[in-house]
């Protein structure tokens, strides 16, 4: 029998472990007892003592008040949640807050949507019957900081700000100083925001119930025409975000509690970083190259110009001399219709994304092992975890919100393996930190996996139902010279035997992967070890394990699934099998080609060889972030035909021949599928900017333009057209996504999956595979020239070429790259902090400002490419994953000295 | 004379080095308690009745046994030393007279709850205190009394003094075991109490000096022994720090169940009140406990003489009764202002609020300053109102009890004395204003 309390005399069945509080508001709605130190996101913390409850364990019997946020339920017992005392109580409090508070309500910002002033309201307060004493509303404002404010005379000391900072991004900036009446919030060492180590994620702003601390968009002022739920546009978490939005142009952006994803969190690029949207910057009509000028033309001078060079090109050099490149920063239906344009109107199979540059060995890898080439298991089952393991991934800075997770995970003390070369935020709480040589991923993985071997911690009966491969497998690893491979990695092989142990004996373990597993000549054989450690420990197939790669960009999943790629069509189904090719030619109504198509880099090769006549970038930017930088700018150079569809006029962009001014994703709507394949929905928050258009709806124009009929873009249509074709879309439609989307595959009756592989592999059995280290060849070849290597990595604050984060206020707070290198280095070459560093390998030199940190082993450098004054990809190299041919850009054999600075790009 | 049970060798000469305090037998009961088993240690202890001298009063033995022992986890004894009640001065008294037996205290009780690494934690304002522990300590470690397999045991123990930094907040265990983690010392919510999740989430017995020392004796003499002494639930002794308008003030060990008058007058303990004054009022227990006037504090409500013991003091509840507490006996003259005392501590409490829970961190300021107001002479009768509504809005409304112990003295000053309060309203220029009043307030007399 579950037991029962009475609430009001009124009886109900308690849930387990359940405080008064949330049975009560489970019960009786939210409103009953009001709060002032409660949040969704944050634990019980029992400090306002407004939400107090009397409790009697008789009818009507002596009560005792107990605050409900953190009292557990006593069965049986008897809650009044507004006896005469507690009422009174209520109200005693909030007078006593309002005395050291300002009643400026009329010209807060958060009028309205104030905690205090409604709780007040509430209980009813009509005066104060404290006598004027000493308060605290001469505090003085902050507005240090871009994006951050405060006003710490509204504070009410409710700690919420506190425990945000602290629990939910585990920060550890915020803290209250003094105590008793003198209590206050500090940052850091009592600084400005700007000074403080606050990183902007605004979870404190959003915490606060007053506008003690709040934000410069005033995200909290009700101030709004409307409220629009989207998905944020840049990394691969996919956050839910609530748009304000205010004479039709976005006001602010919150992040909504209810959101399976974020729970009410997300960071400074997803909350502050939209004013890029309407930068003066924006391409805002389509621009054709005249006389070797981009003059402006109207849509249809550029809807013609490019059907007429396409269908030219295509009549005079075949259909394999045009290519497109489509990208995993716009939606679903984006993608989908980019490719189906490239394979049912162009003729050919040479489309690619940029999926190609970050995850393509992911997927590749997964593909092999399992199956399917996607994330295993949720963010979710971080909760159900007892240890992990992070590989070549920066969470904390390029997965903010997934990062913080993780922080908090090692914060409590599980264990938490990283391997990176960089000590980077995570691996300074983790319980193994193994620093290897960057590119020795596999020696690593393979030294882990002897270790789990020779100490038999295999999982034999995993391995045995649902495996093959293991005898052969099992047998090349324990051939391997432990000291050869401590040496190769430059990690002491009892670290790793200790961290091996601790992964295989974790009751659950769970892997995370970034694009330092993935950017490497061996990319797909790591991402095949990572698999192979998931099934030697039976770590797959249920809540809190798997593999569980962090994808980049918003879209990476989606970009793949819709057919990105030239071996596969949408769905990841062979597009060069002849089968499978009349099944999409049926649904497309146009023959489809089955010759091969070429990847990202092959493109650039064969614009160089002129085999290569047009490309088409769906909002790529290749010349700043494809490798090579003079390569690529040769192979645009040699095309005919460059269009471009953009926001902003990019390295890339201005190497056009034509440009299409695209809209930023608050102006679309569409689906984006996250890391962990979740389908979620984009909703345009505002109309895009005049004189531009949805990349959607310049892929149907297009389409129509050159003769294939296309309904008109909408994301209801498009999902329905999707779902027909991509089995594991089959029961996703528009309206079934709801708030928080759906995990693919999604059943025909919209059922979705959390996790996969639970009864069987989607290849059968899941599949050992064996590789040998091998040095890559950019070490090999210049490796003795070039002593020194440099490892690409990425900051918080922006994102990869930065065209959009650096028209917000985040290049104020981050305001260019740096070269980290270690003081032992630095010292050699007499380099100071803030020097500017000649970084030259084999292609080219760049100049970078160094700063010197033990971050980095020696002889190793790292630095961002966020900003085109340094353009790095001038000297990353030609070297491809061998398998995925995703770019090498985490090895670079480089030399350096210090500069002068000459060879910054003038801009 | 009373037995002394802690306070026997207190006068002996060098009692606080180790060899002197070895001569007069220290260290046996030890070694008596490590032939022990654990729960033999336990079940003494639960037999000897002893209640937890820090002011609570809860039975030590019974903590004990709570204390959860999942397997693995360390646990932990961890000794209150952060005595900082207004009034009350005893473990410091004797920390640093007889450091010893502490530490003996430490290691049985260490030994009885499987705890391999212990910590005192220690007031931070009592820094010579400090020291004279930790030279305690060391001597101890040397002697092979404490560290790897102390006397031959086979037990390890390790342990720390701690320094806090000055807060009556962290006297409470929760903000105590913030404290000694090295965060701000602000209480925990409960549950889980420290016996399940304390020390570094380990299960936890925290305990007052008093209560750690008076094991030494239990042990030795066995708990039915010591349960012997005193009377009632009250067994055993207790140090009681005298202050206040008497004629010997100082920290005196009493059995339990002297009858307080006796206490007060004889010449053994407090004799009498200075000056040949007449008895006002006393707070029996530190500040924190219901003051009480003269006739209710010696004489229970049907006549009987009222006796020094938890039972007693507390009898007929707050209407008639108070606490033992913690043994900080304050006796106020015929010539002492109630008010001006209440506000004394009153300004305590503003101070040493952690600021956690809004009733205690804004309550205890206004209650100060209600109270500054009326000595100032610009109170009103409502202004006495809202102190008892301030103080009803505290007690039991927190998280700690240290909203209690701030509301307590205001509750029982109100009740007891209501017509002093009124007086000050209606006659404020008869307001005495001393010395020390200015002092504090930074005041000049002549601005007043």
């Amino acid at each position: 029998m579950a037991s029962t309390a009475y609430i009001n005399d009124i009886n109900y069945t308690i849930q387990d472990g359940e405080t008064i509080l949330s049975f009560v508001r489970r019960n009786l709605g939210k409103e009953l007892v009001p709060t002032l130190c409660d949040a969704p996101n944050l634990d019980p913390f029992g400090s306002c003592r407004v939400c107090s409850v009397d409790v009697a364990l008789v009818k009507d019997g002596p009560a005792k008040s107990q605050a409900s946020c953190h009292t557990p339920v006593i069965p049986n017992s008897y809650i009044y949640t507004h006896s005469d005392r507690i009422v009174k109580l209520r109200k005693n409090i909030i007078e006593l807050v309002l005395t050291d508070h300002p009643l400026d309500c009329l010209t807060c910002e958060v009028n309205n949507n104030c905690e205090l002033q409604s709780v007040a309201a509430k209980v009813g307060v009509r005066n104060v019957r404290y006598p004027e004493g000493k308060n605290h509303l001469d505090r003085k404002k902050d507005l240090s900081h871009p994006y951050m404010t405060s006003d710490f005379s509204k504070c009410i000391n409710c700690f919420r700000c506190v425990r945000a900072c602290d629990e939910v991004q585990g920060e550890f900036v915020l803290t209250m100083a003094g105590r008793g009446f003198d209590s206050h919030i500090v940052k850091s060492y009592n600084n400005s925001f700007f000074e403080s180590d606050c990183v902007s994620c605004g979870a404190c702003a959003q915490a606060c119930p007053t506008s003690a601390i709040s934000d410069v968009f005033e995200s909290k002022s009700i101030v709004a025409d409307k409220k629009v739920r989207t998905v944020c546009t840049y990394c691969g978490v996919g956050c839910n975000l609530e748009v304000s939005v205010l004479n039709g142009k976005v006001k602010s952006i919150q992040a909504p509690y209810n959101a399976e994803v974020n729970q009410g969190h997300t960071c400074l690029k997803g909350r502050f970083a939209f004013s890029f949207y309407n930068h003066p910057d924006r391409i805002r009509t389509p621009l054709i190259r005249r006389n070797g000028n981009l003059e402006p033309a109207t849509w249809d001078e550029a809807y013609d110009f490019i059907a007429d060079k396409l269908t030219e090109i295509r009549q005079k050099y075949g259909p394999d001399s045009i290519a497109g490149i489509s990208s995993a920063r716009c939606t679903n239906e984006e993608n989908y219709l980019m490719q189906k344009f490239i394979r049912a109107v162009i003729g050919t199979n040479n489309i690619d994304c940029c999926a190609r540059v970050c995850h393509s060995p992911t997927a590749l890898g997964m593909q092999k092992a399992f199956g399917t080439g996607a994330a295993t298991n949720s963010i979710e089952d971080l909760k159900y975890t007892d240890c992990i393991l992070v590989i070549g991934a920066n969470p904390t800075d390029a997965h903010p919100v997934t990062g913080a997770k993780l922080k908090q995970h090692a914060l409590k003390g599980k264990t938490t393996i990283v391997v990176d070369p960089r000590r980077t935020e995570l691996a300074k709480f983790a319980t193994y930190h193994l620093q290897l040589k960057p590119g020795t991923n596999v020696a690593l993985l393979n030294m882990m996996l002897y270790y789990i071997i020779t100490e038999k911690l295999e999982a034999k009966e995993f391995i045995s139902n649902r495996t093959e491969g293991f005898d052969d497998f099992c047998s090349h690893i324990l051939k391997l010279d432990m000291v050869e491979m401590e040496k190769i990695t430059g990690v002491d092989k009892e670290l790793v035997r200790k961290a091996a142990i601790a992964y295989a004996t974790a009751p659950n373990a769970m892997s995370f992967h970034g694009l330092g597993v993935t950017e490497h000549t061996q990319g797909t054989f790591t991402v095949m070890l990572i698999s192979d450690l998931a099934m030697i420990t039976g770590n797959i197939g249920r809540k809190g394990v798997g593999v569980n790669p962090l994808r980049g960009q918003n879209n990476v999943q989606g970009a793949a699934d819709m057919g990105c790629q030239p071996h596969q069509g949408a769905g990841y189904m062979n597009a060069y099998d002849p089968e499978i090719n009349k099944l999409y030619e049926d649904y497309y109504k146009r023959s489809i080609p089955l010759g091969k198509g070429l990847k990202i880099p092959e493109m650039f090769d064969a614009s160089i060889a002129g085999e290569l006549k047009a490309l088409w970038l769906m909002g790529e930017d290749v010349v700043q972030t494809d490798p090579n930088t003079n390569k690529v700018i040769a192979a645009m150079d040699n095309l005919e035909l460059l269009v471009v569809q953009e926001l902003f006029l990019t390295e890339t962009a201005k190497y056009a021949t034509v440009i299409l001014p695209g809209a930023s994703f608050l102006e679309k709507s569409g689906t984006y599928t996250n890391g962990e394949r979740r389908i979620q929905k984009v909703q345009n928050a505002v109309d895009p900017l005049p004189g531009t258009k949805s990349d959607g709806e310049i892929m149907v124009d297009i389409m129509n333009r050159m003769g294939y009929a296309q309904e008109p873009y909408d994301p209801e249509t498009m999902l329905k057209e999707i779902s027909g074709i991509v089995p594991f879309f089959k029961g996703v439609t528009w309206n079934n996504l709801g708030d928080n989307g759906k995990q693919w595959p999604v059943r025909e009756d919209g059922t979705d999956t959390e996790i996969l592989h639970t009864e069987s592999f989607t290849r059968g059995l899941a599949k050992f595979h064996y590789f040998d280290f091998k040095e890559s060849a950019e070490i090999e070849k210049n490796g003795k020239e070039y002593p020194y290597i440099i490892t690409t990595n990425r900051e918080l604050e922006h994102y990869n070429s930065g065209t959009m984060t650096r028209r917000t206020g985040n290049v104020k707070i981050l305001t260019e790259d740096v070269l980290m290198i270690h003081p032992d280095d630095a010292a050699r070459h007499l380099i100071n902090d803030g020097d500017m560093v000649c970084v030259e390998s084999e292609r080219g030199k760049v100049d970078i400002k160094a700063k010197i940190t033990d971050e980095v082993k020696e002889g190793i450098l790292s630095t961002t490419f966020h900003f085109p004054e340094v353009m790095l990809n001038i000297i990353t190299s030609d070297e491809h994953d061998s398998e995925a041919l995703c770019p090498e850009y985490k090895v670079v054999a480089v030399n350096i000295r210090k500069s002068k600075g000459q060879y910054k790009v003038k801009q | 004379m009373g037995r002394k049970l802690l306070t026997e060798n207190i006068n002996v000469p060098g009692i606080q080095s180790l060899s002197v305090y070895r001569q007069q037998g220290g260290y046996e009961t030890l070694k008596k308690a490590l032939g022990m088993t654990s729960d033999a240690i336990v079940e003494e202890v639960k037999k000897s009745g002893l209640r937890g001298r820090g002011g609570a009063g809860f039975p030590t033995g019974m903590k004990w046994s709570f204390l959860a022992k999942p397997e693995g986890v360390p646990r932990h004894l961890v000794c209150n030393a952060d005595e900082s009640e207004p009034g009350t001065f005893k473990d410091r008294y004797m920390m640093e007279r007889i450091p010893h037996l502490l530490i003996e205290g430490m290691a049985i009780g260490s030994f009885a709850l499987g705890a391999h690494s212990s910590y005192i934690y220690i007031r931070g304002e009592m820094m010579y205190v400090f020291h004279i522990l930790q030279r305690a300590i060391d001597e101890a470690y040397e002697a092979g009394l404490l560290g790897k397999n102390i006397m031959g045991s086979g037990y390890d123990f390790d342990l720390y003094v701690h320094c806090g930094a000055g807060a009556y907040i962290c006297g409470e265990e929760t903000a105590l075991i913030e404290s000694l983690e090295g965060k701000r010392g602000n209480p925990r919510i409960k549950p889980p109490f420290p016996a399940i999740k304390g020390l570094w989430e380990r299960p936890t017995v925290v305990n007052n000096v008093e209560s750690i020392m008076a094991v030494v004796p239990i042990i030795k003499m066995g708990g039915d022994e010591y349960a012997k002494i005193g009377i009632g639930k009250s067994t055993g002794t207790k140090l009681i720090s005298a202050c206040g308008h008497i004629n010997k003030p100082g920290v005196y060990e009493i059995e339990l169940g002297v009858p307080v008058e006796e206490f007060i007058y004889s010449d053994e303990y407090c004799g009498g009140i200075r000056n040949g004054k007449e008895l006002k009022a006393v707070v029996a227990g530190g500040s924190s406990v219901p003051v009480l006037p003269k006739d209710l504090i010696l004489k229970l409500a049907n006549g009987e003489p009222r006796l020094m013991s938890y039972e007693s003091l507390s009898e007929g509840g707050f209407a008639t009764g108070t606490m033992l507490g913690s043994g900080g006996f304050i006796v106020m003259d015929e010539d002492t202002s109630i008010v001006k005392n209440l506000w004394t501590f009153t300004r305590f409490y503003h101070h040493e609020s952690c600021g956690q829970c809004s009733p205690c961190r804004e309550g205890t300021g206004w209650m100060e300053k209600l109270l500054h107001k009326i000595l100032d002479g610009h109170g009103t009768l409502s202004d006495v109102d809202l102190l008892w509504e301030i103080q009803s809005k505290i007690e039991g409304k927190t998280i700690c009890p240290l909203g209690d112990a701030a509301a307590w003295p205001v509750a029982s000053a109100i009740r007891h004395f209501r017509h002093e309060f009124e007086e000050y309203v209606k006659n404020p220029q008869n307001i005495k204003k001393d010395h020390h009043y200015y002092r504090v307030n930074n005041i000049s007399p002549e601005f007043a």
